[in-house]
């Protein structure tokens, strides 16, 4: 009657999708095995909740967590990692988000299997990455980030792979079987400044994924120790990932870089919503500009990417002294 | 040179005396052929041939092993086919065990024009030792052949096997010292000393033997060995060759003349006795001519890998990068087995993705990711180096001197020797220098500053000696160079070094070089480095720096050790060797009176290493003034001792409330030792915590030498130096935090570009501003500063 429980817990849910543009985090910690991998993951976990509550403003019904030993407070959100759990749990927030809302599903565990069949292990029977895919069809709509950060995940990536669709997992193949670090360090990178690389104040599901990819690595660097996990994203849907899509022009990283989690921002000043505006439109020509790079003379270049620039940064200057003087 | 008669024509008639069967006539054949009477020995088991079916086999194969020594292989070939014909046409049946090593040794020859046969040899080899178990020619000559292939592992098990069956067999123990040879380990003389021993007339024993002599430089052995050999058997090339090598190596034309007509008229196509001199002269560093005779050997048989293999090696050695692979591959066309080729052509393939930096005299090539910071590092010192030592030596070497970084050990010790499992940091070819990068290590387990400093000092020794410096004059200097550089870097004195002086067991000087590649234990190679460069710094203490490349100068004009020392010190090796005696116990009074004699086994003992074990004991048993007694005790019998135990560390412990005391004690330390990694940490964090900044900062700067790629180093520098205003160097401590790959890469562009516009370069600031803004538009303290830059330029435009 597990079952029953945890959808009991869900059942408190308000199921009416909200409007577009909105986060929905799950996190999913599995099996740990021993007290050193149940304090990793928790930690882990914790760093998730963190972001969503405290960068991306994300109420409390927005954030879902289901852990191994099930709700330790009566919190609805909240539930146990079991197959019917996580099933449940896909299923509801199928329901609930809307069409173009961000929804962030993180796997944070010990992997195992091959192709297919492969699986993170959770309390009592697992699910497999074939039974993930079909929940994940749910989602048709949505702009999903799937993340399997687990040890010997590399597999889940082909049969997860759809078009408007992230696939992240922690390891190239399911040969990379040891303890991995990738969980902790997209965690890290969700919360902190330091993975937003173009520093335009929201960290995208790209930025995260190569910021825990150069720390990873820097990780193992640090010790001496050969790296054993090579993580990689997909998300134009050929099932091929890629290990630093921030660095391709072409193939996987386009989709992953437009999406980012939390509110959108605006303001209810109609003068400082102006000037934001008018930066973006300048950010837009700067976009532009770098996509005609390889066609331009260098030098027309950089004259014209130095006249944006300067534009942008007296905009800028402009827009934070109105948020300074205060509203009209 | 003449050769015996009586005993060659006594073993023919014995032979023949037994009844012209077989094996008595095999054996006056053979008897002739290993004393080098070649035209006799082909009569004779031509005759075999013709008279005796059941020797018919092993006497062709023989002829055809004759063959192929005389230069004559087309007919080597046919007749070592006829041999492997008949096989596959018999299907092998009525074939003893002799006739199946038969059949190997003709795969053998055959296997030089198609590698696939050498397959068929050792099943063969397999073949006999099945049919007879007590025939060890089959598995000797399989395990010779997986040898020759570059599998030393089953050859040496083959080998063993036999060792083991029959402990006086020559052969099996001098398969066993070639295998240590080819693994580089130092008890390979003492293996073939073995097996001469047990065989005296063995030609191979004393070859393999005169090689190894003459690689430590003990000629006048090795000369003896390679006339023993010829005296045995006058139609060993490889004895002509080797006396050659030595004659060579000396300058003495007239001797070369003769070996080299002696090789010839054994073989006119004497490629083999060409490669052995380039092999000589290789391995005494004579690189450019070690090419020249690989390529005049190649010129002779386009077909011998042993020629292509030693002209490809040197010609990589030079930087001949093209050249040099184009005779790798041919040589590993020619022999896929060798297992050198395969792994140098995989790691010139991987060296395609490297990176070359070009500076005024320096060409570095090392992996993308290393690429900027050994810009940053690495450069400049070269350069400083080059500078420092132009002047010193009163010579400049040919530029650009070619520098590769391997991130790999592997990679280097391949790029080196051709295999894995060189011990060296790095390696100087002269004009090419081979290192580990920095990142390569763990963080102290070696100094790449000081390394690199000791690899370019042997590109000016080699230079300006015409590369003919004994090797331990040349690693002397090198280590010199280092001290005077930094007094921590190289090798310091330690209790052993000191305890095997008192006991003599320290090298003679003339011994340095058996030290330097026959150690006797562990730490006698490190001591050998230690006294050759004490060595030199008396030399130049007492008779002036001219004095040191006045030697060089000498053993550029061709003189040797004693007449050089002759020439510009005007005293003999024996006087130098009591005066260096003399020195050390100057020198060292203190702590030599400390230390007890120590043999090269077991714990080194004495007084001051009584007094710092009772210290550490009674710090670890919480008796701290007493340990602080004894630690101050220690420090006085051995003033200076900078090993990762010394007292120094223990006394800046006991010192911590007086942060600059404390960091005065540890400076005894990173002072003194070149990769004391934890006493540099500390003694930056101390000196900063009492306000000495300058000081902190050079703590920290001796750590980019021993922890590179550790970002905290580089931030900790690059705010230090902010604080002093040192903005060059805050400049280039925030170019290293971007080449380590931070994750946040736009911050730390942003770092250096405001550092880049504080240092006055608002060019480089503005360049560096726009490239980042190009990828982070929206980042707010980046267009801050742009229009900063912006504003400070006269005419409000771009520069």
């Amino acid at each position: 009657m597990r079952a029953f429980a945890i959808a009991g817990l869900l059942l408190g849910l308000a199921f009416a999708p909200l409007s577009g543009q909105a986060t929905h985090l799950l996190v999913v910690t599995g099996l740990s095995g021993e007290p050193g991998y149940a304090a990793t993951f928790k930690a882990a976990s914790e760093r998730l909740l963190d972001a969503a509550h405290a960068s991306w403003k994300l109420a409390d019904s927005s954030v879902w967590l289901l852990t191994e030993s099930g709700p330790t407070q009566a919190v609805a959100m909240r539930g146990r990692s079991s197959r019917d759990g996580v099933a449940a749990a896909m299923s509801a927030l199928a329901q609930r988000a809307a069409p173009g809302d961000a929804v962030l599903i993180v796997l944070i565990g010990h992997g195992s299997g091959e192709g297919p069949t492969s699986r993170v292990d959770l309390p009592g029977p697992d699910l497999t990455a074939l039974e993930y895919a079909k929940l994940l069809d749910r989602f048709a709509k949505q702009r999903v980030v799937f993340v399997v950060a687990a040890s010997a995940s590399g597999d889940f990536l082909p049969v997860l792979a759809a078009p408007q669709r992230v696939i992240i997992t922690a390891t190239k193949a399911s040969s990379e079987r040891n303890e991995s670090l990738f969980a902790e360090q997209f965690a890290i990178g969700l919360g902190n400044g330091e993975a937003d690389a173009d520093k335009d104040g929201r960290i995208t599901a790209l930025e995260a994924f190569s910021f825990a990819r150069t720390t990873v690595r820097a990780a193992y660097e640090g010790k001496q120790r050969l790296l054993t996990e090579h993580a990689q994203l997909d998300d134009d849907g050929d099932g091929k990932g890629s290990a630093d899509p921030a660095a391709a022009t072409t193939g996987d990283g386009a989709f992953a870089r437009q999406v980012s989690f939390g509110p959108p921002r605006g303001s209810s000043d109609p003068r400082v919503a102006a000037l934001a505006a008018e930066r973006q439109r300048i950010e837009n020509d700067v976009a532009a500009l770098r996509g005609r790079k390889s066609s331009t003379d260098s030098l027309s270049y950089e004259r014209e990417l130095e006249r944006l620039l300067l534009l942008l940064a007296e905009k800028t200057r402009e827009l934070r002294a109105l948020e300074r003087s205060g509203p009209p | 040179m003449r050769v015996p008669q009586v005993p060659i024509l006594m073993a023919v008639l014995l032979a023949s005396g037994a009844g012209a069967q077989s094996p008595g006539t095999l054996a006056a054949a053979d008897a002739l052929w290993s004393r080098g009477r070649l035209a006799a020995a082909d009569s004779a088991f031509s005759a075999i041939i013709r008279t005796d079916a059941a020797s018919r086999r092993v006497a062709t194969v023989s002829l055809a092993e004759i063959a192929e020594q005389t230069g004559q292989r087309d007919r080597s070939r046919l007749l070592a086919g006829t041999v492997t014909t008949e096989y596959e046409r018999s299907g092998g049946t009525g074939w003893s065990a002799t006739d199946l090593v038969a059949l190997g040794r003709a795969w053998v020859l055959v296997s030089a024009s198609r590698p696939d046969a050498v397959r068929q040899a050792l099943a063969a080899f397999d073949a006999a030792a099945a049919r007879d178990p007590a025939n060890v020619d089959a598995p000797l000559r399989a395990a010779d052949l997986l040898l020759d292939k570059f599998n030393a592992p089953d050859a040496k098990e083959g080998f063993t096997a036999v060792a083991r069956r029959d402990p006086a067999n020559a052969r099996a123990q001098l398969g066993l010292a070639r295998v240590m040879v080819f693994e580089g380990k130092p008890e390979a003389t003492d293996a073939a000393e073995k097996a001469l021993a047990l065989d005296p007339t063995s030609v191979s024993a004393a070859l393999l033997l005169g090689r190894l002599h003459l690689e430590a430089e003990r000629y006048d052995t090795a000369a003896a060995l390679a006339r023993r050999a010829v005296a045995e058997d006058a139609s060993a090339v490889g004895g002509w060759a080797l006396l050659g090598a030595i004659a060579w190596l000396h300058g003495d034309t007239v001797a070369f003349n003769r070996a080299e007509i002696a090789a010839r008229a054994i073989n006119p196509n004497w490629a083999e006795f060409l490669a052995e001199v380039a092999e000589a002269a290789a391995r005494h560093r004579r690189y450019g001519d070690a090419a020249r005779f690989g390529a005049m050997a190649v010129a002779l048989d386009s077909g011998s890998t042993r020629a292509l293999a030693v002209l490809a090696t040197n010609e990589l050695r030079l930087g001949q990068m093209e050249s040099g692979r184009r005779h790798a591959e041919r040589a590993f066309a020619l022999d896929p087995y060798n297992l050198w080729q395969k792994n140098t052509l995989d790691l010139l393939d991987a060296m395609r993705s490297f990176v070359t930096i070009e500076s005024p005299r320096f060409r570095v090539v090392a992996p993308p990711q290393d690429a900027d910071f050994l810009r940053l590092y690495l450069v400049p010192l070269l350069e400083q180096a080059y500078d420092t030592l132009a002047v010193r030596y009163g010579y400049r070497p040919p530029t650009p001197v070619r520098l590769e970084a391997f991130r790999r050990h592997a990679d280097f010790s391949v790029r080196t020797v051709g295999l894995t499992g060189l011990g060296a940091l790095g390696v100087s070819f002269g004009g090419v220098l081979v290192m580990d990068a920095p990142a390569s290590r763990p963080p102290g387990e070696f100094n790449y500053a000081s390394t690199a400093w000791h690899e370019l000092t042997h590109t000016f020794t080699l230079g300006l000696s015409d590369n003919r410096v004994p090797r331990w004059i040349s690693e002397g200097l090198s280590v010199l160079e280092e001290r005077r550089t930094h007094r921590g870097w190289g090798a310091d004195v330690s209790p052993d070094f000191l305890g095997s002086f008192k006991a003599g067991k320290l090298r003679q000087v003339s011994e340095i070089n058996e030290g330097l590649v026959r150690p006797r234990h562990p730490s006698e190679i490190g001591h050998s480095y230690y006294e050759a460069s004490l060595v030199c710094e008396m030399i130049e203490e007492q008779f002036g720096v001219e004095a040191l490349r006045a030697l060089l100068r000498a053993y550029r004009d061709g003189k040797d050790t004693p007449a050089a020392f002759q020439q510009v010190l005007r005293i003999t090796p024996e006087v130098l060797e009591q005066r260096f005696a003399a020195w050390l116990k100057t020198k060292f009074a203190v702590p030599l009176a400390n230390i007890d004699p120590w043999d090269g086994s077991g714990p080194v003992t004495g007084e001051f290493v009584k007094t710092l074990s009772a210290a550490h004991e009674a710090a670890g048993t919480g008796q701290l003034e007493v340990a602080r007694q004894l630690f101050e005790r220690a420090d006085k019998l051995f003033p200076g001792y900078a090993g990762n135990d010394a007292p120094a560390i223990a006394l800046a412990a006991f010192d911590s409330s007086n942060a600059l005391a404390a960091a005065a004690r540890l400076a005894t330390v990173t002072s003194r030792n070149e990769t004391a990694l934890d006493a540099n940490r500390v003694e930056a964090r101390l000196r900063l915590r009492g306000g000495d900044l300058a000081g902190s900062a050079a703590a920290l700067e001796r750590l980019i030498y021993i922890d590179p790629i550790n970002p905290a180093v580089h931030q900790d520098l690059a705010d230090l130096a902010e604080r002093l205003g040192d903005w060059p160097r805050v400049v280039r401590e925030r170019r290293a935090i971007v080449a380590l790959g931070p994750a946040d890469r736009a911050e730390a562009r942003f770092q250096l570009a405001r550092a880049l516009a504080k240092s006055g370069d608002r060019t480089a600031a503005r360049r560096e501003v726009l490239q980042l803004l190009e990828q982070a538009p929206g980042f707010e303290k980046a267009q801050e500063l742009l229009l900063e830059l912006r504003a400070a330029t006269p005419s409000g435009g771009g520069e």
